[in-house]
């Protein structure tokens, strides 16, 4: 029995979803397998092979736990490890090292 | 365990792996203006496995093709031939190597941060307005002497990485103190040895101290994408570190807080497409 889908209109289609069945190309030939997890950058690959609609798994949102901010930070702060904050002469460190965490934790950036 | 001498290193470079003929061709014409293209695509062509890999990358969306290239011969005209080149150097030299030489070096993770900083060094180099290509092969090839080392030496570099680890300080200070010889020399020593021009041969000596004089504007695109690259901490390698950015390098980029976690977020895209592609 196969799992409850939808055919959604590739615009419609968000980051994360999952393919319920084997995607063909005009050719036949296979483009994603079943069970692939439709990422940014295969639907932006998937509009330049003129795929117009997608089977995604209802309710099927890959289940991808919230990422643990303290968890990212404590890795940040291992990858940094090297960087002492108090250190001015080593600014440039510090300065990307605060922009990644920006980014990892997706705070608000002024433009 | 011995220190190594560049005679000793010189040698192994024999017994590495060459890069395809017709690749080495193609990088001997790197500025020719009147190269003959034709006939190159045509020696490329028959390399199945690299052309396969070469045309994945092109149609891939890291480089906006609006139709998909299905020849070599397109790619060129579509792309251009720098890019075309760069791309089959780039598919050519992630097969290239032995794998599982050295036990404890990662390979996989070792092309991951390699195509990372490509990512990130092309992203840059759009926006400092300097060549792509360029900067998107040096930026694969940056840490290229590693490979050298752990491919002719893999007993000594075991003990390099053990040492590395123990002292948990940068890769330079733990083969310098263990082999005598650091990834930088065994780099630029195969750059000669492929015959690399000039540019990339310095973008890989000096992209750990892009303030030398004579660094180039290169070395210091590399240093501030290798650094991002290890931020970004995209090679799934366990004790990851940043490494110090040199101000100088950071502030000659000029980019803005925005525009950078744009860039983080372009790099981390464009290195899923093609370490995809790459590590096929």
């Amino acid at each position: 029995m196969s799992e409850p889908y939808e055919l959604l209109a590739l615009t419609e289609v968000t980051p994360g979803m999952v393919l319920s069945h084997e995607l063909l190309d005009t050719n036949g030939l296979v483009l994603l397998a079943k069970g692939a997890v439709l990422s940014e950058a295969t639907l932006a690959s998937l509009a330049r092979h003129g795929i117009e609609a997608v089977p995604v798994t209802r309710g099927g949102e890959k289940a991808v736990a919230a990422p643990d901010p303290h968890a990212i930070q404590a890795r940040l702060d291992y990858l940094f490890r090297h960087n002492d904050r108090e250190d001015h002469n080593d600014w440039a460190t510090g300065l990307l090292r605060q922009y990644i965490e920006d980014y990892r934790l997706e705070r608000e950036v002024a433009p | 365990m011995n220190t190594l001498h560049l005679e000793e290193l010189a040698n192994k470079l024999e017994d590495l792996p060459s890069l395809p003929a017709v690749v080495m061709e193609l990088l001997s014409v790197i500025d020719q203006e009147d190269a003959d293209i034709s006939v190159l695509a045509k020696k490329v062509a028959l390399d199945q496995a690299l052309t396969a890999k070469t045309l994945r990358l092109a149609n891939s969306s890291v480089f906006g093709l609006q139709v998909k290239v299905t020849t070599i011969q397109q790619a060129m005209t579509f792309l251009g031939f720098q890019t075309t080149r760069n791309l089959i150097t780039a598919a050519a030299t992630t097969g290239c190597f032995p794998s599982r030489r050295c036990p404890g070096f990662n390979d996989k993770a070792f092309w991951r941060h390699s195509i990372a900083t490509a990512a990130c060094a092309r992203i840059l180099a759009r926006r400092v307005r300097f060549n792509q290509d360029y900067a998107f092969t040096a930026g694969l090839l940056h840490d290229i002497g590693r490979l050298v080392l752990v491919t002719g030496f893999p007993n000594h570099y075991q003990s390099v990485l053990s040492r590395r680890s123990r002292d948990d300080n940068e890769l330079l200070a733990a083969e310098r103190a263990v082999i005598g010889i650091d990834h930088v020399a065994a780099g630029v020593a195969l750059a000669q040895h492929w015959n690399f021009s000039d540019t990339m041969r310095q973008a890989i000596a000096w992209h750990h101290e892009p303030e030398k004089p004579g660094a180039g504007f290169l070395a210091t695109i590399v240093h501030v994408a290798n650094a991002v690259a290890h931020a970004l901490d995209l090679a799934g390698e366990t004790e990851e570190m940043v490494p110090v950015v040199s101000s100088i390098a950071w502030t000659a980029m000029g980019l803005t807080e925005e525009a950078w976690l744009h860039a983080f977020r372009e790099t981390e895209h464009q290195y899923e497409e093609m370490a995809a592609i790459l590590m096929a």
